[in-house]
């Protein structure tokens, strides 16, 4: 696979990617930086002002960036919103990881299942799980809400972890099933003539096999329930509760705040998790290239 | 492939719970909704049968909602698979930098869907837009192209917003399920076989098609019921040129408060998805779903 490809078409195709992916988000750095005055005056350069962290500054402080204190300043482009996106950010990890981890440690076993064996009400209860995720969202939203009430789970976190762990499970069951099945069953077979039981065998055999299979699921369950707004707004409390998705469309539906303000917002916002992502992908990739899944 | 006698409860039931709980008494609740006239203007909740179908169905915006939401799952889904699996081939090869173009490729996953869709909005903006001063630059258009207010390249656009942030969900995956294959297999294929596109089609694609499949299915299903990103962008217009039937869902419980006739929308677009999977799966048949 090493092979074939010219260094000028792999660096034309690396920055097709990197300009379609990453384009617009390098567009909200640069706009995080720059006041509104000079993004928006076609005449004024973007490296000529230099750059401008004010608005960096507010968020963590809540000291006031210039432009606002100005005479003739829109009272509007400022919002409380900005400064709940750390506490935010921290909502949604929790949320995010108690969901990932709840996704894997209950997903993989049904997962295990669906792909070695077969047993009686395999076909049914595949179905269901296929199936449940086709109603849309918003037909739910109400009769969840009274469900959860009943349960006296709206406003806590538990209702938006539980809510999002059956969201992803369909999908982590179905995704780890296709990992499970491309496993060599000669392996499996080589564990049974070895006295495994069905637990050794899925505990020593089959999970560390697709650790980095687990390790991609996972990274799907995390962001499933990081991106996830419906329910994550009517089910979230107070502003000290809210998860990120909410804080930020709450800020982007604001069509006064300031660009950069909001800008800054989603900066501040998508590094964390850009870090994590990329921390636990790279273990995935790594994983996957060194061939430890290999047969 | 082994044989039990008995349901594997222990195994099963952990994961089935929590779906029965999230899904059968709310689509039961749904479903019993779309069957009588549940408005908040209205006491009561009479039984109307299906008169909700007949009337979102005879409504003025259900022609155009379904041709967009059809038009936007047919380009959304494939181009996701499609550019995703590109990717994912070129991504597995190292070259210099590899690892920070592996990086960049996860960003528009981190994006909430809010601030995907202001971001695209800045992209396409008449005025100030990227996208046509960077036309502009090279010369290819004088003017400026209203990409989210012209009802031709309306629905174009938030397909292409759409496609964007579903890529990386599809390169990682992707990207595990390459990686699963046989590097002696991939070793012979190269001394057999010197064309890369019969590889692919031969040897690695019989090897990702399961994937591929979960793939397209879920692609299908989050085009087909999903709505904010293109609500957030273009509100549903120019006109109904964006307005997609998930969107009405939304449109009639919510903002006209007629909860019947909005769940009677959500089972007809339950309907069409289960028409599309079943397409999917037959389309494009994998030991996925095989008893064996």
């Amino acid at each position: 696979m090493q092979r074939g490809l010219h260094p000028f078409l792999t660096f034309l195709f690396a920055s097709l990617i990197v300009l379609f992916t990453g384009g617009p988000v390098i567009l909200s750095l640069i706009g995080s930086v720059v006041p509104d005055r000079i993004l928006l005056d076609g005449s004024k350069g973007l490296f000529s002002e230099g750059l401008n962290f004010e608005t960096y500054r507010y968020v963590f402080t809540g000291q006031l960036p210039d432009f606002y204190l100005a005479e003739n300043a829109n009272r509007a482009m400022i919002s409380d919103a900005a400064r709940q996106v750390p506490q935010s950010l921290l909502n949604s990890g929790v949320i995010a990881f108690s969901s990932m981890v709840l996704n894997l440690l209950i997903g993989a076993p049904a997962a295990y299942m669906f792909a070695r064996y077969i047993f009686p009400g395999k076909k049914l209860t595949f179905m269901f799980l296929i199936l449940s995720p086709l109603v849309p969202a918003v037909a739910l939203v109400t009769p969840v809400y009274i469900m959860l009430q009943t349960l006296g789970l709206v406003g806590t976190q538990a209702g938006i972890i539980l809510v999002h762990t059956a969201k992803a499970l369909p999908f982590t069951v179905l995704i780890l099933s296709v990992f499970f099945r491309k496993m060599p069953s000669e392996i499996f077979e080589a564990a049974v003539l070895d006295h495994c039981n069905r637990f050794q065998t899925f505990f020593r055999v089959a999970l560390p096999l697709a650790l980095p299979s687990i390790g991609a699921t996972g990274l799907f369950a995390f962001m499933l329930s990081y991106s996830e707004y419906m329910f994550s707004m009517v089910l979230s409390g107070d502003a000290a509760t809210r998860p990120v998705s909410v804080v930020m469309a709450a800020l982007a539906r604001n069509t006064d705040v300031s660009w950069s303000l909001l800008n800054t917002a989603i900066f501040i916002a998508i590094v964390p998790t850009l870090v994590l992502v990329i921390f636990v992908w790279r273990f995935v990739v790594e994983g996957l290239l060194s061939g430890a899944v290999k047969g | 492939m082994w044989s039990l006698k008995r349901f594997p409860a222990l195994w099963l039931l952990p994961a089935l719970l929590p779906v029965a709980l999230m899904t059968i008494y709310p689509v039961a609740y749904a479903l019993w909704t779309s069957l009588h006239s549940v408005m908040l203007l209205f006491p009561g909740e009479p039984f109307v049968g299906l008169d909700n179908y007949k009337r979102v169905v005879s409504s003025n915006y259900f022609q155009d909602a379904l041709r967009n939401s059809l038009v936007f799952t047919l380009l959304a889904a494939p181009l996701v698979v499609v550019i995703g699996t590109l990717i994912a081939l070129f991504l597995q090869r190292r070259f210099f930098g590899s690892q920070v173009v592996r990086s960049i490729v996860l960003l528009p996953w981190v994006l909430p869907g809010a601030i995907s869709a202001v971001l695209w909005i800045w992209v396409f903006h008449p005025s100030f837009g990227v996208l046509n001063g960077l036309l502009r630059d090279l010369h290819l258009i004088d003017g400026s192209i209203p990409w989210l207010t012209s009802p031709r390249y309306a629905l174009v656009s938030v397909v292409v917003a759409h496609v964007w942030t579903q890529i990386p969900f599809a390169v990682v995956l992707l990207m595990a399920a390459l990686s699963g294959i046989n590097s002696e297999t991939l070793e012979a294929a190269a001394i057999d076989c010197r064309s890369a596109l019969k590889r692919f089609r031969y040897i690695v694609f019989p090897e990702i098609k399961a994937m591929i499949v979960v793939l397209v299915v879920y692609n299908a299903l989050t085009a087909f019921t999903s709505y904010d990103l293109v609500y957030a962008m273009t509100g549903g217009g120019p006109g109904t040129a964006t307005t997609l039937l998930s969107f009405q869902i939304w449109r009639e419980s919510f903002s006209m408060y007629d909860f019947g006739s909005g769940s009677a929308v959500a089972f007809i677009v339950v309907a069409i998805s289960a028409v599309l999977i079943i397409a999917i799966t037959r389309a494009l048949p994998s030991d996925l779903f095989a008893e064996e």
